[in-house]
Protein backbone atom coordinates (compact mmCIF):
# COMPACT_ATOMS: atom_id res chain seq x y z
CA UNK A 1 0.00 0.00 0.00
CA UNK A 2 1.31 3.04 -0.52
CA UNK A 3 2.58 5.14 2.17
CA UNK A 4 0.32 7.96 1.57
CA UNK A 5 -2.86 5.97 1.85
CA UNK A 6 -1.66 4.61 5.28
CA UNK A 7 -0.65 8.03 6.41
CA UNK A 8 -4.78 9.12 5.54
CA UNK A 9 -5.84 5.77 6.85
CA UNK A 10 -3.98 5.97 10.26
CA UNK A 11 -4.21 9.29 10.49
CA UNK A 12 -7.37 11.39 10.30
CA UNK A 13 -7.33 15.29 11.07
CA UNK A 14 -8.76 14.48 14.56
CA UNK A 15 -6.71 12.11 15.62
CA UNK A 16 -3.41 12.09 17.51
CA UNK A 17 0.49 12.08 16.32
CA UNK A 18 1.24 11.66 12.51
CA UNK A 19 3.82 9.75 11.46
CA UNK A 20 6.63 10.24 8.03
CA UNK A 21 8.23 6.79 8.41
CA UNK A 22 9.58 5.00 5.40
CA UNK A 23 7.45 1.18 5.34
CA UNK A 24 9.72 -1.73 7.61
CA UNK A 25 10.80 0.82 9.78
CA UNK A 26 10.85 -0.33 13.59
CA UNK A 27 8.53 1.64 15.53
CA UNK A 28 11.10 3.67 17.74
CA UNK A 29 11.03 3.61 21.57
CA UNK A 30 10.92 7.07 23.09
CA UNK A 31 14.10 6.37 25.14
CA UNK A 32 16.45 5.37 22.63
CA UNK A 33 18.62 7.17 19.85
CA UNK A 34 18.35 5.04 16.76
CA UNK A 35 21.71 5.36 15.06
CA UNK A 36 20.64 4.10 11.58
CA UNK A 37 18.57 7.76 11.60
CA UNK A 38 20.13 10.95 10.41
CA UNK A 39 17.14 12.52 11.84
CA UNK A 40 14.56 11.28 14.01
CA UNK A 41 11.71 13.19 15.25
CA UNK A 42 8.72 11.89 17.60
CA UNK A 43 5.37 13.68 17.86
CA UNK A 44 6.89 16.87 18.06
CA UNK A 45 4.25 19.61 19.06
CA UNK A 46 4.31 23.31 18.84
CA UNK A 47 2.05 25.97 19.81
CA UNK A 48 2.00 29.61 20.18
CA UNK A 49 -0.15 31.24 22.24
CA UNK A 50 -3.54 30.07 20.95
CA UNK A 51 -2.10 28.86 17.65
CA UNK A 52 -1.27 25.01 16.78
CA UNK A 53 2.13 25.22 14.67
CA UNK A 54 3.13 22.05 14.96
CA UNK A 55 0.55 18.77 16.24
CA UNK A 56 2.04 16.11 16.74
CA UNK A 57 4.85 15.07 13.45
CA UNK A 58 6.47 12.30 13.51
CA UNK A 59 9.49 11.82 10.97
CA UNK A 60 12.48 8.98 10.27
CA UNK A 61 15.42 10.34 7.95
CA UNK A 62 17.71 7.66 6.63
CA UNK A 63 21.35 8.07 5.79
CA UNK A 64 21.34 8.98 1.90
CA UNK A 65 17.74 9.73 1.79
CA UNK A 66 15.87 13.14 -0.17
CA UNK A 67 13.42 14.19 1.69
CA UNK A 68 10.61 17.22 0.71
CA UNK A 69 8.17 19.04 3.23
CA UNK A 70 5.92 20.84 1.22
CA UNK A 71 2.29 22.24 1.66
CA UNK A 72 1.23 25.75 2.03
CA UNK A 73 2.10 28.63 4.06
CA UNK A 74 0.90 28.22 7.63
CA UNK A 75 1.27 24.67 7.22
CA UNK A 76 3.98 24.07 9.94
CA UNK A 77 7.05 23.38 7.45
CA UNK A 78 9.38 26.42 9.05
CA UNK A 79 8.61 26.06 12.44
CA UNK A 80 9.03 22.17 12.05
CA UNK A 81 12.44 22.74 10.18
CA UNK A 82 13.25 25.22 13.59
CA UNK A 83 12.26 22.41 16.07
CA UNK A 84 14.41 19.81 14.09
CA UNK A 85 17.79 22.56 14.28
CA UNK A 86 17.00 23.21 17.92
CA UNK A 87 16.37 26.81 17.58
CA UNK A 88 12.87 26.28 18.54
CA UNK A 89 12.21 24.17 21.97
CA UNK A 90 9.09 21.76 21.03
CA UNK A 91 6.04 21.16 23.63
CA UNK A 92 6.35 18.15 23.75
CA UNK A 93 8.02 15.40 21.19
CA UNK A 94 12.00 14.42 21.18
CA UNK A 95 14.17 15.10 18.34
CA UNK A 96 17.55 12.92 17.37
CA UNK A 97 20.14 14.46 14.85
CA UNK A 98 22.58 13.01 13.46
CA UNK A 99 22.77 10.79 16.97
CA UNK A 100 22.15 13.60 19.28
CA UNK A 101 19.47 14.10 21.33
CA UNK A 102 18.78 17.61 21.33
CA UNK A 103 18.91 20.25 23.14
CA UNK A 104 21.40 18.33 24.87
CA UNK A 105 23.48 17.28 21.68
CA UNK A 106 22.66 19.71 19.12
CA UNK A 107 26.21 21.64 19.56
CA UNK A 108 28.00 17.93 18.21
CA UNK A 109 25.07 17.25 16.11
CA UNK A 110 25.04 20.69 14.26
CA UNK A 111 28.87 20.15 13.37
CA UNK A 112 27.50 17.87 10.85
CA UNK A 113 24.21 19.91 9.66
CA UNK A 114 24.22 22.33 7.13
CA UNK A 115 21.35 25.05 7.16
CA UNK A 116 20.32 27.54 4.33
CA UNK A 117 17.97 29.57 4.09
CA UNK A 118 16.60 31.51 0.65
CA UNK A 119 15.38 34.00 2.72
CA UNK A 120 17.82 34.98 5.63
CA UNK A 121 20.75 37.30 4.27
CA UNK A 122 24.52 36.75 5.09
CA UNK A 123 26.05 38.35 7.46
CA UNK A 124 26.83 42.50 6.63
CA UNK A 125 29.97 44.12 6.18
CA UNK A 126 32.34 41.25 5.40
CA UNK A 127 33.64 39.90 1.99
CA UNK A 128 32.35 36.60 0.60
CA UNK A 129 35.58 34.57 1.52
CA UNK A 130 35.63 36.23 5.61
CA UNK A 131 32.32 34.54 6.25
CA UNK A 132 32.65 31.47 4.70
CA UNK A 133 35.97 31.19 6.80
CA UNK A 134 34.16 32.13 9.66
CA UNK A 135 31.09 29.74 9.08
CA UNK A 136 33.87 26.62 8.73
CA UNK A 137 35.61 26.90 11.28
CA UNK A 138 32.57 27.39 13.08
CA UNK A 139 31.54 23.89 12.03
CA UNK A 140 34.93 22.76 13.29
CA UNK A 141 37.07 23.10 9.96
CA UNK A 142 40.65 23.15 11.00
CA UNK A 143 41.57 24.73 7.19
CA UNK A 144 38.33 26.39 6.83
CA UNK A 145 40.10 29.38 4.39
CA UNK A 146 40.85 26.49 1.90
CA UNK A 147 37.57 24.91 2.46
CA UNK A 148 35.97 28.57 1.81
CA UNK A 149 38.10 28.46 -1.49
CA UNK A 150 37.08 25.07 -2.70
CA UNK A 151 33.52 25.32 -1.91
CA UNK A 152 33.28 28.45 -4.12
CA UNK A 153 35.42 27.30 -6.76
CA UNK A 154 32.60 24.15 -6.71
CA UNK A 155 30.27 26.33 -7.14
CA UNK A 156 31.98 28.11 -10.23
CA UNK A 157 31.77 31.72 -8.07
CA UNK A 158 35.24 32.05 -6.83
CA UNK A 159 35.17 35.65 -8.65
CA UNK A 160 32.63 36.20 -5.54
CA UNK A 161 35.20 35.88 -2.94
CA UNK A 162 36.23 38.99 -2.40
CA UNK A 163 32.98 41.03 -2.88
CA UNK A 164 31.07 42.23 0.20
CA UNK A 165 27.68 39.91 1.17
CA UNK A 166 25.82 43.12 1.50
CA UNK A 167 27.37 43.88 -2.35
CA UNK A 168 25.42 40.47 -3.52
CA UNK A 169 22.68 40.57 -5.95
CA UNK A 170 19.40 38.44 -3.83
CA UNK A 171 20.43 35.00 -6.68
CA UNK A 172 24.69 35.36 -5.76
CA UNK A 173 23.47 35.85 -2.23
CA UNK A 174 21.16 32.77 -1.69
CA UNK A 175 24.39 30.99 -3.76
CA UNK A 176 26.79 31.87 -0.90
CA UNK A 177 24.17 30.81 1.80
CA UNK A 178 24.14 27.19 -0.33
CA UNK A 179 27.98 27.42 -0.02
CA UNK A 180 28.00 28.20 3.76
CA UNK A 181 25.92 25.54 4.20
CA UNK A 182 28.09 23.01 2.36
CA UNK A 183 31.48 23.89 3.56
CA UNK A 184 32.08 21.33 6.09
CA UNK A 185 30.25 18.36 4.30
CA UNK A 186 27.12 18.03 6.01
CA UNK A 187 25.26 14.29 6.53
CA UNK A 188 22.41 16.44 6.42
CA UNK A 189 21.52 19.45 4.43
CA UNK A 190 18.38 21.21 5.93
CA UNK A 191 17.24 23.47 2.93
CA UNK A 192 14.06 26.35 3.27
CA UNK A 193 13.16 28.03 -0.07
CA UNK A 194 17.20 26.73 -1.50
CA UNK A 195 16.59 27.91 -5.07
CA UNK A 196 14.03 30.87 -3.76
CA UNK A 197 15.30 33.96 -6.14
CA UNK A 198 18.11 32.41 -8.34
CA UNK A 199 17.85 32.60 -12.17
CA UNK A 200 17.09 29.03 -13.72
CA UNK A 201 20.77 28.60 -14.69
CA UNK A 202 21.80 28.98 -10.76
CA UNK A 203 19.14 27.37 -9.21
CA UNK A 204 20.22 24.32 -11.76
CA UNK A 205 23.93 24.64 -10.51
CA UNK A 206 22.52 24.29 -6.94
CA UNK A 207 20.95 21.25 -7.46
CA UNK A 208 23.81 19.41 -9.52
CA UNK A 209 26.00 20.51 -6.55
CA UNK A 210 23.02 18.71 -4.07
CA UNK A 211 23.12 15.55 -6.21
CA UNK A 212 26.14 15.18 -6.26
CA UNK A 213 26.54 15.42 -2.21
CA UNK A 214 23.60 13.45 -1.77
CA UNK A 215 25.18 10.53 -4.84
CA UNK A 216 28.91 10.88 -4.14
CA UNK A 217 28.88 11.63 -0.61
CA UNK A 218 25.40 9.92 0.64
CA UNK A 219 24.57 13.35 2.22
CA UNK A 220 20.66 13.19 3.48
CA UNK A 221 18.68 16.00 1.96
CA UNK A 222 15.55 17.77 3.99
CA UNK A 223 14.63 20.85 2.14
CA UNK A 224 10.92 22.65 2.33
CA UNK A 225 10.40 24.54 -1.37
CA UNK A 226 6.82 26.01 -2.72
CA UNK A 227 8.61 25.10 -6.10
CA UNK A 228 7.12 21.97 -6.53
CA UNK A 229 8.44 20.84 -9.43
CA UNK A 230 12.01 21.49 -7.75
CA UNK A 231 10.72 19.36 -4.85
CA UNK A 232 9.53 16.45 -7.54
CA UNK A 233 13.13 16.21 -9.14
CA UNK A 234 15.17 16.51 -5.88
CA UNK A 235 13.24 14.71 -3.93
CA UNK A 236 12.63 10.81 -3.28
CA UNK A 237 10.37 11.41 -0.49
CA UNK A 238 7.56 14.45 0.17
CA UNK A 239 5.84 15.12 3.37
CA UNK A 240 2.97 16.89 2.67
CA UNK A 241 1.81 19.10 5.88
CA UNK A 242 -1.46 20.48 6.51
CA UNK A 243 -2.30 22.47 9.65
CA UNK A 244 0.54 21.37 11.26
CA UNK A 245 0.13 17.43 10.44
CA UNK A 246 1.36 14.99 8.05
CA UNK A 247 -1.31 14.72 6.07
CA UNK A 248 1.24 11.99 2.90
CA UNK A 249 4.11 10.84 3.45
CA UNK A 250 6.09 8.90 0.02
CA UNK A 251 7.28 9.15 -3.30
CA UNK A 252 6.04 12.28 -5.06
CA UNK A 253 4.56 10.16 -7.43
CA UNK A 254 2.24 7.90 -5.11
CA UNK A 255 1.89 10.55 -3.30
CA UNK A 256 -0.10 12.73 -6.43
CA UNK A 257 -1.39 9.58 -7.51
CA UNK A 258 -3.40 8.28 -4.20
CA UNK A 259 -4.38 11.79 -3.24
CA UNK A 260 -6.25 12.12 -7.30
CA UNK A 261 -3.90 14.76 -8.32
CA UNK A 262 -1.86 14.78 -11.84
CA UNK A 263 1.37 15.94 -10.07
CA UNK A 264 2.50 17.53 -7.02
CA UNK A 265 2.08 21.37 -7.69
CA UNK A 266 -2.01 20.48 -8.16
CA UNK A 267 -1.88 19.41 -5.19
CA UNK A 268 -0.35 21.98 -3.65
CA UNK A 269 -2.15 24.30 -5.00
CA UNK A 270 -5.63 22.45 -3.96
CA UNK A 271 -4.35 22.42 -0.68
CA UNK A 272 -3.49 25.94 -0.39
CA UNK A 273 -7.25 26.93 -1.99
CA UNK A 274 -8.51 24.40 0.49
CA UNK A 275 -6.87 26.73 3.45
CA UNK A 276 -8.18 29.73 2.11
CA UNK A 277 -11.89 28.66 1.80
CA UNK A 278 -11.29 27.42 5.51
CA UNK A 279 -9.81 30.69 6.87
CA UNK A 280 -12.71 32.56 5.53
CA UNK B 1 28.25 20.84 -12.58
CA UNK B 2 29.47 17.47 -11.79
CA UNK B 3 32.72 18.57 -10.11
CA UNK B 4 34.50 16.20 -7.84
CA UNK B 5 34.19 17.43 -4.04
CA UNK B 6 37.24 16.78 -2.17
CA UNK B 7 36.80 16.46 2.57
CA UNK B 8 37.81 19.16 3.52
CA UNK B 9 40.69 18.96 7.11
CA UNK B 10 38.29 18.70 9.56
CA UNK B 11 39.56 17.84 13.36
CA UNK B 12 40.42 21.54 15.13
CA UNK B 13 42.22 20.86 18.14
CA UNK B 14 40.18 23.14 20.50
CA UNK B 15 37.16 23.88 18.34
CA UNK B 16 35.41 26.07 20.87
CA UNK B 17 38.43 27.99 21.54
CA UNK B 18 38.47 28.68 17.66
CA UNK B 19 34.98 29.50 17.49
CA UNK B 20 35.22 32.42 20.01
CA UNK B 21 38.24 33.75 18.33
CA UNK B 22 36.33 32.96 14.89
CA UNK B 23 33.55 35.01 16.58
CA UNK B 24 35.84 37.91 17.94
CA UNK B 25 37.39 38.13 14.39
CA UNK B 26 34.12 38.84 13.40
CA UNK B 27 32.86 41.07 15.64
CA UNK B 28 36.45 42.99 14.95
CA UNK B 29 36.23 42.87 11.26
CA UNK B 30 32.05 44.36 11.36
CA UNK B 31 33.30 47.04 14.32
CA UNK B 32 36.10 48.12 12.52
CA UNK B 33 34.28 48.67 8.89
CA UNK B 34 31.55 50.74 10.96
CA UNK B 35 32.49 54.45 11.27
CA UNK B 36 30.03 55.04 14.24
CA UNK B 37 32.23 52.25 15.79
CA UNK B 38 35.59 54.40 15.66
CA UNK B 39 33.36 57.65 16.59
CA UNK B 40 32.84 55.81 19.85
CA UNK B 41 36.26 54.31 20.44
CA UNK B 42 38.58 56.94 19.36
CA UNK B 43 37.09 60.17 18.91
CA UNK B 44 33.86 60.26 21.80
CA UNK B 45 36.78 59.47 24.53
CA UNK B 46 39.16 62.10 22.89
CA UNK B 47 36.34 64.69 23.21
CA UNK B 48 35.70 63.61 26.73
CA UNK B 49 39.09 63.59 28.08
CA UNK B 50 39.24 67.08 26.87
CA UNK B 51 36.18 68.25 27.86
CA UNK B 52 36.49 66.80 31.47
CA UNK B 53 40.26 67.82 31.79
CA UNK B 54 39.27 71.42 30.58
CA UNK B 55 36.23 71.48 32.90
CA UNK B 56 39.31 70.50 35.81
CA UNK B 57 41.38 72.91 34.37
CA UNK B 58 39.21 76.02 34.40
CA UNK B 59 36.84 75.70 37.11
CA UNK B 60 38.97 73.76 40.14
CA UNK B 61 41.75 74.37 42.00
CA UNK B 62 45.47 73.13 42.00
CA UNK B 63 45.75 69.64 40.74
CA UNK B 64 43.12 67.62 42.43
CA UNK B 65 40.00 68.38 40.20
CA UNK B 66 41.74 67.62 36.58
CA UNK B 67 43.07 64.22 38.01
CA UNK B 68 39.56 63.46 39.67
CA UNK B 69 37.68 64.24 36.10
CA UNK B 70 40.50 62.94 33.83
CA UNK B 71 40.53 59.99 36.00
CA UNK B 72 36.51 59.55 36.45
CA UNK B 73 36.22 59.88 33.05
CA UNK B 74 38.61 57.10 31.95
CA UNK B 75 37.32 54.90 34.30
CA UNK B 76 33.48 55.58 33.17
CA UNK B 77 34.90 54.83 29.78
CA UNK B 78 36.34 51.52 31.09
CA UNK B 79 32.78 50.26 31.94
CA UNK B 80 30.83 51.82 29.02
CA UNK B 81 32.81 50.30 26.49
CA UNK B 82 32.41 46.96 27.45
CA UNK B 83 29.17 47.67 27.73
CA UNK B 84 28.97 49.02 24.52
CA UNK B 85 30.95 46.11 23.23
CA UNK B 86 28.22 43.60 24.28
CA UNK B 87 24.98 44.56 23.33
CA UNK B 88 26.10 46.03 20.24
CA UNK B 89 27.69 42.89 19.25
CA UNK B 90 24.18 41.26 19.47
CA UNK B 91 22.37 44.25 18.27
CA UNK B 92 24.61 43.85 14.85
CA UNK B 93 23.95 40.21 14.58
CA UNK B 94 19.72 41.53 14.90
CA UNK B 95 20.50 44.05 12.12
CA UNK B 96 21.55 41.89 9.91
CA UNK B 97 19.74 38.88 10.47
CA UNK B 98 22.77 36.76 10.88
CA UNK B 99 21.22 34.81 14.17
CA UNK B 100 19.50 31.89 12.71
CA UNK B 101 22.64 31.71 10.17
CA UNK B 102 24.49 31.27 13.90
CA UNK B 103 22.25 29.29 15.76
CA UNK B 104 22.87 26.55 13.18
CA UNK B 105 26.34 26.22 13.98
CA UNK B 106 28.20 24.65 16.65
CA UNK B 107 28.19 27.99 17.99
CA UNK B 108 27.31 27.93 22.01
CA UNK B 109 25.32 30.80 23.89
CA UNK B 110 28.35 30.80 26.40
CA UNK B 111 30.89 30.81 23.27
CA UNK B 112 28.73 33.71 21.72
CA UNK B 113 28.78 35.57 25.07
CA UNK B 114 32.73 35.05 25.27
CA UNK B 115 33.70 36.83 21.77
CA UNK B 116 31.57 39.57 22.90
CA UNK B 117 33.43 39.97 26.26
CA UNK B 118 36.76 39.53 24.03
CA UNK B 119 36.19 42.23 22.03
CA UNK B 120 34.72 44.72 24.58
CA UNK B 121 37.84 44.49 26.91
CA UNK B 122 39.64 45.02 23.76
CA UNK B 123 37.56 48.34 22.91
CA UNK B 124 38.23 49.21 26.67
CA UNK B 125 42.05 49.12 26.39
CA UNK B 126 41.79 51.28 23.46
CA UNK B 127 39.08 54.05 24.37
CA UNK B 128 41.11 54.23 28.08
CA UNK B 129 44.52 54.22 26.18
CA UNK B 130 43.30 57.32 24.10
CA UNK B 131 42.12 59.05 27.01
CA UNK B 132 45.40 58.08 29.34
CA UNK B 133 47.36 59.79 26.77
CA UNK B 134 44.69 62.75 26.68
CA UNK B 135 45.25 63.23 30.19
CA UNK B 136 49.08 63.04 30.44
CA UNK B 137 49.71 65.16 27.32
CA UNK B 138 47.30 67.74 27.78
CA UNK B 139 46.93 68.12 31.28
CA UNK B 140 49.93 66.49 33.20
CA UNK B 141 47.37 63.88 34.76
CA UNK B 142 48.96 60.45 34.89
CA UNK B 143 46.77 57.58 34.45
CA UNK B 144 47.89 56.09 37.94
CA UNK B 145 47.27 59.02 39.85
CA UNK B 146 44.83 56.94 41.77
CA UNK B 147 47.32 54.24 42.64
CA UNK B 148 46.71 50.37 43.49
CA UNK B 149 43.02 51.17 44.09
CA UNK B 150 42.79 50.92 40.28
CA UNK B 151 43.33 47.63 39.79
CA UNK B 152 40.94 45.80 42.04
CA UNK B 153 38.50 48.92 41.01
CA UNK B 154 38.85 48.33 37.45
CA UNK B 155 38.06 44.68 37.33
CA UNK B 156 35.52 45.55 39.52
CA UNK B 157 33.82 48.13 37.23
CA UNK B 158 34.78 45.76 34.23
CA UNK B 159 32.28 42.88 35.92
CA UNK B 160 29.27 45.43 37.03
CA UNK B 161 29.86 46.35 33.08
CA UNK B 162 29.53 42.68 32.29
CA UNK B 163 26.72 42.56 34.34
CA UNK B 164 24.61 45.16 32.47
CA UNK B 165 25.83 43.67 28.95
CA UNK B 166 23.87 40.85 30.29
CA UNK B 167 20.90 42.23 31.40
CA UNK B 168 20.92 44.33 27.95
CA UNK B 169 21.54 40.76 25.88
CA UNK B 170 18.61 39.93 28.02
CA UNK B 171 15.76 42.80 26.72
CA UNK B 172 17.23 42.24 23.30
CA UNK B 173 16.35 38.60 22.98
CA UNK B 174 13.12 39.98 23.65
CA UNK B 175 12.60 43.07 21.75
CA UNK B 176 15.35 43.05 19.12
CA UNK B 177 15.77 46.50 17.77
CA UNK B 178 14.13 48.16 20.13
CA UNK B 179 16.04 47.64 22.79
CA UNK B 180 18.89 49.76 21.16
CA UNK B 181 17.83 51.94 23.65
CA UNK B 182 19.08 50.24 26.96
CA UNK B 183 22.71 49.17 25.09
CA UNK B 184 23.11 53.26 25.30
CA UNK B 185 21.31 54.41 27.94
CA UNK B 186 21.46 52.02 30.80
CA UNK B 187 24.70 53.29 32.15
CA UNK B 188 23.90 56.87 31.22
CA UNK B 189 21.45 56.37 33.91
CA UNK B 190 23.87 54.50 36.27
CA UNK B 191 26.43 57.39 36.22
CA UNK B 192 25.19 60.42 37.54
CA UNK B 193 23.95 58.45 40.28
CA UNK B 194 27.35 56.81 41.37
CA UNK B 195 29.73 59.48 41.98
CA UNK B 196 32.04 59.41 39.52
CA UNK B 197 32.89 63.31 39.36
CA UNK B 198 31.39 64.31 42.87
CA UNK B 199 30.53 62.60 45.78
CA UNK B 200 27.48 61.16 46.15
CA UNK B 201 26.20 63.76 49.06
CA UNK B 202 26.20 66.08 45.97
CA UNK B 203 23.02 64.42 44.83
CA UNK B 204 19.56 65.66 46.00
CA UNK B 205 18.59 64.20 48.64
CA UNK B 206 16.04 62.11 47.46
CA UNK B 207 18.43 60.45 45.09
CA UNK B 208 21.18 59.96 47.80
CA UNK B 209 20.23 56.39 49.61
CA UNK B 210 19.41 55.35 45.25
CA UNK B 211 23.58 55.74 45.35
CA UNK B 212 24.27 53.97 48.07
CA UNK B 213 22.96 50.55 46.74
CA UNK B 214 24.84 51.40 43.55
CA UNK B 215 28.29 49.31 43.34
CA UNK B 216 30.20 51.74 41.18
CA UNK B 217 29.41 54.30 44.12
CA UNK B 218 31.71 52.70 46.32
CA UNK B 219 34.62 51.94 43.50
CA UNK B 220 34.40 55.64 42.94
CA UNK B 221 34.77 56.53 45.87
CA UNK B 222 37.44 54.34 46.49
CA UNK B 223 38.95 55.81 43.77
CA UNK B 224 38.37 59.23 45.05
CA UNK B 225 40.36 58.33 48.27
CA UNK B 226 43.34 56.61 46.54
CA UNK B 227 43.31 60.20 44.53
CA UNK B 228 43.32 62.13 48.31
CA UNK B 229 45.90 60.07 50.00
CA UNK B 230 46.76 57.09 48.07
CA UNK B 231 45.41 54.35 50.36
CA UNK B 232 43.39 51.76 49.04
CA UNK B 233 39.77 51.44 50.78
CA UNK B 234 39.60 47.90 51.03
CA UNK B 235 35.85 47.69 52.87
CA UNK B 236 34.68 50.11 50.08
CA UNK B 237 36.21 47.87 47.95
CA UNK B 238 34.43 45.31 49.29
CA UNK B 239 31.15 46.65 49.20
CA UNK B 240 31.31 47.11 45.59
CA UNK B 241 32.31 43.40 45.31
CA UNK B 242 30.13 41.98 47.16
CA UNK B 243 26.99 44.32 44.87
CA UNK B 244 28.99 43.66 41.86
CA UNK B 245 28.64 39.38 42.01
CA UNK B 246 25.14 39.54 43.00
CA UNK B 247 24.44 41.87 40.00
CA UNK B 248 26.44 39.60 38.29
CA UNK B 249 24.69 36.59 39.50
CA UNK B 250 20.78 38.22 38.97
CA UNK B 251 22.22 39.31 35.38
CA UNK B 252 23.15 35.92 34.52
CA UNK B 253 20.06 34.50 36.19
CA UNK B 254 18.27 37.02 33.82
CA UNK B 255 20.27 36.53 30.45
CA UNK B 256 20.03 32.27 31.09
CA UNK B 257 15.87 32.97 31.64
CA UNK B 258 15.44 34.38 28.40
CA UNK B 259 17.72 32.54 26.32
CA UNK B 260 15.48 29.66 27.40
CA UNK B 261 12.04 31.84 26.44
CA UNK B 262 13.73 32.94 23.08
CA UNK B 263 14.06 29.05 22.19
CA UNK B 264 10.66 27.86 23.63
CA UNK B 265 8.89 31.16 22.76
CA UNK B 266 10.11 30.72 19.11
CA UNK B 267 11.43 34.60 19.24
CA UNK B 268 14.15 33.15 16.29
CA UNK B 269 11.28 33.72 13.93
CA UNK B 270 11.48 37.24 14.93
CA UNK B 271 15.16 37.75 13.70
CA UNK B 272 14.52 35.96 10.37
Amino acid sequence: MPRVAAMVETAPMDSGATEAVRPGDAEPTDDQIDPSLVLHARDLRKSFEDTVAVDGVSLAVHPGERVGIVGPNGAGKTTTLLMLLGAIEPDSGTVDLVGQRLPDGRGEAMARVGFAAGYIPLPERMTVRETLDLFGTLYGLAEADAAADQVLEELGIPHLAKQRCDSLSSGQGTLVGFAKAVIHQPELIVLDEPTASLDPDVAMRVRDRLEVMNTEHNATLLLTSHDMREVERLTTRVIFLRAGRIIANGPAEEVVEEAGYPDLETMFLAEASRLRTTEV
Amino acid sequence: MTTQIREPVRSLAHPARARVWAMSKRNMLVQSRNPGHWFLLLVLPLVDGLLFGSIGVAFGEGEAPVRLLVTGVMLFHLIWQITLAGSLGLLEEVWSRNLMNLIATPLTEREFLGALGLVGLLRTMVSVSVIALVGLGFYSVAPDSAGWVLVPGAAILLLFGWAITLFVIGLTLQYGDSAEVFSWGTLVLIMPLSGVFYPVDSLPAILQPIAEVIPLTRVFAAVQEGLDTGAIAWDQLAIAAVGTLIALALATWFVDHQMSRFRRLGWITRFT
